[in-house]
């Protein structure tokens, strides 16, 4: 298997982990990603960059509907416009798949260290200026499909 | 006796966070203080009665490590047990942070269950 399929897992599995572990919300693997996510429209996004013996950036990219239901979820009380509480929370989703994305990396004997994370909303588009290795992966939420996103410079 | 509890953490998200995965653990805790950094957190455990912390690693101003430093030179809080919750998990920051006195660490995601099964015995 080669290591970029075995992230590509790993994040899968993490992602699982965190969503039904601790924002206490059931979601699944969502058919064939997309190859290009193109411009993402009332959406927010997590992110949290990667430097060191890997350069890169992982993130989760929420329509706002499903933003506000993970908020909702994670905090264990009614959130209905991206606020702070929003921003904060998939900050901290990007944070923990950071974290775990910095453990996989890891334990392939890489020395990494992570950005703090942020996240940006409203209409936008997400690329890298470098040549990167990208991995987009769907998943399915009761409220919607989000996706998350890793690039690792080549 | 109910225990309180201190939680640091910069984000007051992952605050709101942490004290629903208290509530849904089922612990028996008491008060609930929250700190933005060590430096607030040191603050109140001089003025106030807590029994346990939970602390975040990366934080700005002093950040989870300095807290346990210099919680460490403080005769009257030093023996307050602190557990650390992170998505830091390298061994070296680990290891340190016991060093300073950490009695153990909660990886950040947890489950309520992982909750209890790690702070229980102290609650």
């Amino acid at each position: 298997m080669s290591s970029f399929v075995e992230i590509s897992d790993k994040i899968i599995e993490s992602t699982l982990e965190i969503f039904t572990g601790m924002v206490m919300m059931e979601i699944s693997v969502e058919g064939e990603p997309p190859l290009k996510l193109g411009t993402l429209k009332k959406s927010i996004t997590g992110m949290v960059g990667l430097a060191g013996d890997r350069k890169g950036v992982i993130a989760v990219h929420l329509p706002e509907q499903v933003a506000l239901a993970v908020t909702t979820s994670f905090l264990g009380m009614e959130v209905e416009e991206i606020n702070a509480d929003v921003n904060d929370a998939i900050g901290e989703i990007a944070n923990m798949l950071g974290g775990n994305l910095k453990t996989i990396l890891s334990d392939q004997g890489k020395d990494i260290q992570l950005s703090l994370p942020s996240t940006i909303s409203g209409d936008y588009s997400f690329s890298s200026q470098a040549d990167v290795d990208q991995i987009i992966l769907s998943f399915k939420a009761p409220s919607g499909v989000f996706y998350v996103e890793v690039e690792l410079e080549n | 006796m109910a225990k309180n509890v201190l939680l640091v953490d910069d984000s007051s998200t992952m605050r709101k966070i942490i004290s629903r995965s208290l509530r849904q653990a089922g612990l028996d805790f008491g008060e609930i203080y929250e700190a933005a950094d060590g430096h607030e957190a040191l603050v109140l455990l001089e003025n106030e009665t807590i029994d346990i912390v939970l602390s975040d690693i990366n934080m700005p101003n002093m950040n989870g490590i300095e807290f346990l430093r210099e919680k460490k030179n403080r005769p009257g809080i030093q023996a307050i047990p602190v557990f650390m919750i992170s998505t830091e998990t390298g061994e070296d920051i680990i290891s340190e942070a016991k060093s300073l006195g950490t009695i153990g660490a909660l990886k950040k995601p947890f489950t309520p269950e992982k909750v209890n099964e790690v702070l229980g015995p102290f609650m």
